[in-house]
């Protein structure tokens, strides 16, 4: 059987690449620190596949067809489209079809409804992290795209579910390999609305912490009350909530915070101490 | 409530450099393929970002300027206008 072999969660600000020369030297500090350590835990894990679960930022989807949460099954998939991305390494990026068919499977068993892409690209969302965690050669991906751009949003409990599903899906896969979860987005930030640019720092340090006390309750709660009076960006702290829930809700780690108005991103680097589940 | 020829050319043109290398040389002949209603339309022709700030998705409709060649400082002065504008409506029932 598969191991679940680390959890993991990291933002993806875009101007940490395009406007990376206009960022304050202490926060590239903080960025690159943060980063670089992100890779080394993933890498560390040692992960034969990397489940990674993304927004799509337009680059997959429309308004005609926007899937709420959606499986790559592709064998390969395309890197990042955006042409400030062209620098970045991974322009064709292996998948996973056999371990996505089990997720899509173990879903269905379970009464969830993801969608499925047989070919996805993988925007700066995905890509960003990898790059800059220094993530190459990468493992296969698995790619879950979760729609945290354009309402309806999957639920804040919705998510959490997906994420222990996840788990159960990886730990019955019946092949000998170890697979890590990596999740992507957040945390405050708002984008193209007039709040643009606003980090709400005491809302990201209240969301870590209940992260780290691991009530679920509370967590889901804070997120219901919270989520639709702050910028849209932090729509994507779904994704790091299916983690808490693939991480059976304990076990959160901060590796690095850094309130960067540059990027427009509070951003936010996090591991689950699996050890510490028992 | 989002317009979706709107929102269908601001996803098209981000979603293809040549088309916007195309639009920011001439938006006329880009906007004649799509139906879109003609205040609309106008709107997009005097960049009023505070027109299409509720018609569109946030992220299309900043793709879309920076697209457009809109400067940084620019968007983000008319779309906190926009917002401030609307908060007044709002304030006034």
């Amino acid at each position: 059987m598969a191991k679940l072999a680390g959890v993991f969660a990291s933002s993806h600000a875009p101007l940490i690449i395009r406007g990376w020369k206009d960022v304050k030297p202490a926060n590239q500090q903080d960025l690159r620190r943060a980063l670089t350590e992100l890779g080394r835990r993933i890498k560390a894990a040692r992960p034969d596949v990397l489940v990674e679960i993304a927004p799509d930022h337009w680059v997959n989807f429309f308004i005609d067809n926007l899937p709420g949460i959606c499986i790559g099954m592709g064998e390969e998939h395309e890197g990042p489209a955006e042409p400030w991305m062209k620098d970045c390494p991974f322009k064709k990026i292996s998948g996973h079809p056999k371990l996505a068919n089990h997720i899509l499977q173990t879903a269905i068993e379970r009464d969830f409804e993801p969608s499925v892409s047989h070919h996805l690209t993988l925007d700066h969302g995905f890509c960003i992290p990898l790059w800059k965690g220094g993530l190459d050669p990468l493992p296969p991906i698995v790619p879950i795209v979760f729609n945290d751009l354009e309402p309806p949003y999957p639920s804040v409990r919705r998510c959490l579910q997906w994420g222990t599903m996840l788990a159960e899906a990886i730990r019955t896969y019946p092949q000998d390999i170890r697979v890590a979860i990596l999740a992507t987005g957040g945390l405050s930030h708002s984008i193209g609305e007039p709040t643009m640019g606003e980090i709400d720092e005491p809302f990201d340090r209240e969301c870590i912490r209940h992260f780290e006390n691991g009530d679920e309750r509370k967590l889901v709660d804070f997120l219901n009350e919270r989520l639709p009076t702050i910028g849209n960006g932090a729509a994507e702290i779904r994704n790091w909530v299916a983690a808490h829930g693939a991480a059976d809700r304990r076990g959160f780690e901060l590796i690095g915070y850094c309130n960067c108005p540059e990027v427009y991103v509070g951003c936010g680097f996090a591991s689950w101490n699996l050890a510490a589940r028992a | 409530m989002r317009d979706y020829w709107l929102s269908k050319l601001f996803f098209d043109l981000q979603s293809s450099a040549p088309l916007g290398e195309e639009y920011r040389a001439g938006r006329k002949k880009i906007l004649d393929r799509y139906p879109l209603k003609p205040e609309v339309r106008a709107a997009v022709e005097r960049d009023d970002v505070a027109f299409l700030a509720p018609r569109v998705n946030p992220y299309l409709l900043r793709f879309y300027f920076v697209v457009a060649g809109m400067p940084e400082a620019e968007f983000l002065r008319k779309v906190r206008t926009a917002g401030a504008a609307a908060a007044a409506r709002s304030s006034h029932g």
